[in-house]
């Protein structure tokens, strides 16, 4: 009967204590885990790739009259990195944070607040400042782009007169 | 700093596992919560087999129609206070399945269910994740029983301007 024992207590030792001691000592994370992601506010343009890579909606678009929100919510969030990937600007980071528990859903949020460019003649809100300012950059290529800040259904209407005019002389 | 806890739990933590229709990574999971690895036995968390004999439930998954009247009767079962630890992206919010048609969707919908049907739920602690780590498992757990406080805020931010 002791013998038995004895050669467990020897493996045992040899073995030693595997147990991590985790809140009072450091988490076992590897180079690649993925925790939440963090949005870079001053680089964000607010385009929406992420928002249709993410594959659970975890980042979703709130629209309203001259606000567009980028809101991420990291209780419904898989981890995946997929919009860091898509990011056109790099401006979502995935960190290593995942001591995320918590009492209250509200605290899982992140919402990133991007103000939409006003329209010049009809006065709509149409399309978040950075983006806008963006696309003025790539097209106008030095020059000042002619009706680069109005919004798309005053644009055609204004192309369509200015048409009207050259055809008729 | 500590945060004052419900009476009952200034002893040993008991758990009761409760799959709501989950994939079993977040099972898989708290396996490795109560191995000797991570070894939450440290704190006194113990594997119940009845909802009789629990204060904390341990719920996973989001919830799917055909377990919700096993799922309400077993929390029904559980003594005050009752407490709950929401463990995975399912259980906090629906996960994948939030919009799905079959799916109570995550604990939040399910805690209105069980007020209109007179059950009362003391305390809640979301661990999100997917699946949820065993190390924020034993953190979620900290934070419910008042070892720790939570970490994460709510985050407003407004684009730069350039």
């Amino acid at each position: 009967m002791v013998k038995p024992i004895l050669k467990l207590i020897t493996v045992a030792k040899e073995a030693g204590v595997v147990t991590r001691k985790y809140p009072y000592d450091s988490p076992l994370l590897t180079e690649e885990f993925r925790g939440k992601i963090e949005i870079d506010a001053s680089i964000c343009w607010g385009c929406g790739a992420c928002v249709k890579a993410c594959p659970s909606n975890a980042l979703t678009i709130r629209e309203s009259m001259d606000v567009r929100e980028l809101v991420y919510f990291a209780g419904r969030c898989i981890f995946c990195g997929r919009c860091a990937d898509v990011c056109p600007t790099g401006a979502i980071k995935v960190t290593k944070e995942f001591e995320l528990a918590t009492e209250e859903l509200e605290d899982l949020e992140q919402v990133v607040i991007h103000r939409k460019v006003k329209c010049p003649i009809c006065g709509k809100h149409f399309v978040p400042q950075p983006l806008g300012r963006y696309v003025c950059e790539k097209c106008a290529k030095g020059g000042v782009p002619t009706y680069m800040m109005v919004c798309p259904e005053c644009r055609r209407k204004v192309g369509v007169k200015k048409m009207i005019r050259c055809k008729g002389g | 700093m500590r945060v004052r806890t419900p009476r009952a739990l200034k002893r040993s933590i008991w758990v009761f596992h409760l799959n709501t229709g989950s994939c079993n990574a977040c099972d898989i999971e708290i396996l490795d919560v109560l191995a000797p690895f991570m070894d939450a036995e440290r704190f006194g968390v113990k594997l119940v087999a009845s909802p009789r004999h629990a204060d904390v439930a341990l719920l996973t998954g989001p919830i799917t129609r055909e377990t919700l009247p096993k799922v309400v009767n077993a929390l029904r079962a559980m003594p005050r206070p009752r407490l709950v630890l929401a463990i995975g992206a399912c259980a906090v919010s629906g996960g994948i399945w939030h919009d799905s048609y079959s799916v109570i969707g995550g604990f939040p919908r399910l805690k209105k269910i069980l007020e209109e049907n007179g059950v009362v739920i003391d305390r809640v602690v979301y661990v999100p994740g997917c699946p949820a780590r065993p190390e924020a498992i034993i953190y979620g757990l900290a934070v419910l029983v008042g070892l720790l406080k939570k970490k994460v805020r709510k985050e407003v931010k407004e684009a730069g301007e350039r």
